[in-house]
């Protein structure tokens, strides 16, 4: 199995206190992939049902953000590849 | 220097890590002020201008945001945060008494009893006296001033007096008596607690702030200005600073005052912000105005490093002892500086 990737960066060196601070981080694995399995029931009498399509990812990543001053971090999106955390300075 | 710690995990615990940090600074706003209170758009324009103080004499009916400013509206609205310093002293409008109407009230006040600035050989200003303020004969001018505050669109420090120690140092007459520079001092302070009394009893725009203007160049009148019942009541500590001398460092002229508020002021003055109204080199005995101009970031970057009130707004006051000149260059300076941290 292959290991994840990761960078991190913020939207600025510094900040004044109350402001905004957006971290935007970039994550792959190259096992992560997504698959779609395409489901028919067919009956003993030929009688099959419409096709339902289930999707799974393969080796999912999981992302967690700490910060060494108590800051919390909320996620505000996460596209499986690249995700944006906000906290307050 | 705080740092976010980011960890990617995949199903088998194989991790991957990523840090970056960060820096948390409060900058300080560079300001202006524009002789002659005129419009300061065009030198601000493309500079880290985020300050500006202005002077209006309660006197005047129009104080908010003055007679023929709607560029105060317009940089005030832009986010340039602005020092209203509001005086008892007239501008040298007519003296008499006025009568006039605030939102259906209609107030008379009479004229200024006090004369100020009482140095020999000058024209000594008038001003609404310390008593005449304490006796509520001066209500009228604030509810003017209030009720045009109210439609400006945004929130203000008023800086009650421009310099206080200008204004007693040579004494202070009322209706006929004098004054001492200390007896000035303390009949202001109770004069301003009943200004701030007044304004604080009703509704203020939001971010609405008080200061009380000080030279900043008299230890022991910067001390009877700054009890702490009044700096219970006050946002910030404020002084003025000059360059007025060829030996006149940055640092030590931005610190005079603060060392002096360290060494005399309680607890809770020395909890406030600062804000410098006016700083000014005087060309004159400092040709390099320039030069002098660009020591101030590194200046006011050591002292807000070191312990005591941290200076938050400093305004360089183009005019008198502050003039530019010549004038571009001057400009180019102030905004190379606002440019520099501790500015930006």
């Amino acid at each position: 199995m292959a290991s994840p990737i990761a960078t991190a960066a913020l939207n600025a060196p510094a900040y004044e206190p109350g402001e905004q601070m957006l971290l935007t981080i970039t994550y792959s694995d190259a096992d992560t992939k997504p698959l779609t399995i395409t489901l028919v029931v067919a009956d003993a009498q030929g009688n099959s049902s419409a096709p339902v399509k289930v999707t799974a990812i393969i080796d999912p990543l999981t992302v967690t953000v700490s910060d060494d001053s108590g800051r919390t971090w909320n996620r505000v999106s996460d596209n499986g590849a690249v995700a944006v955390y906000r906290a307050v300075a | 220097m705080p740092r976010v710690t980011v960890q990617v995990r995949d199903v088998a615990g194989h991790t991957a890590t990523a840090t970056a940090d960060y820096e948390l600074r409060q900058s300080v706003l560079g300001g202006y002020y524009l002789s002659g209170g005129a419009d300061p758009s065009a030198d601000m324009a493309g500079g880290n201008f985020r300050s500006l103080t202005q002077y209006r004499s309660f006197a005047d009916g129009y104080i908010f945001p003055g007679y023929n400013r709607p560029w105060l509206i317009n940089l005030g609205k832009a986010g340039v945060q602005m020092n209203m310093v509001l005086e008892l002293k007239h501008y040298g409008a007519p003296s008499g008494p006025q009568t006039f109407t605030v939102d259906g009230t209609s107030y008379t006040v009479p004229a200024p009893s006090m004369t100020i600035q009482q140095r020999p050989g000058t024209t000594w200003p008038k001003a609404y006296g310390y008593n005449q303020v304490v006796d509520g004969q001066c209500d009228g001018l604030f509810a003017r001033a209030l009720s045009q505050y109210r439609t400006l669109g945004f929130g203000v420090n008023i800086q009650i007096a421009s310099e206080l120690d200008t204004d007693h140092e040579f004494g202070t007459t009322e209706a006929g008596k004098a004054y001492t520079w200390e007896g000035s001092d303390w009949r202001a302070v109770q004069a301003i607690n009943y200004i701030l009394t007044w304004f604080k009893a009703r509704t203020l725009p939001a971010g609405t702030t008080f200061s009380v203007g000080v030279g900043g160049f008299d230890r022991a009148c910067f001390q009877r200005t700054h009890p702490e019942s009044l700096m219970s009541r006050l946002d910030f500590l404020q002084w003025n600073v000059y360059a007025t001398d060829a030996s006149h460092t940055a640092l030590g002229r931005f610190r005079r005052t603060k060392d002096w508020a360290v060494a005399d002021l309680g607890p809770v003055a020395l909890s406030r912000r600062v804000i410098i109204a006016e700083w000014g080199v005087r060309s004159a005995e400092i040709p390099n105005q320039s030069g002098w101009i660009a020591t101030v970031p590194a200046a006011i970057a050591q002292l807000n490093a070191e312990r005591g009130p941290r200076i938050t707004q400093t305004n360089y006051f183009n005019s008198g002892w502050g003039t530019l000149s010549p004038k571009e260059a001057g400009l180019a300076a102030l905004h190379s500086a606002y440019g520099t941290r501790p500015f930006i």
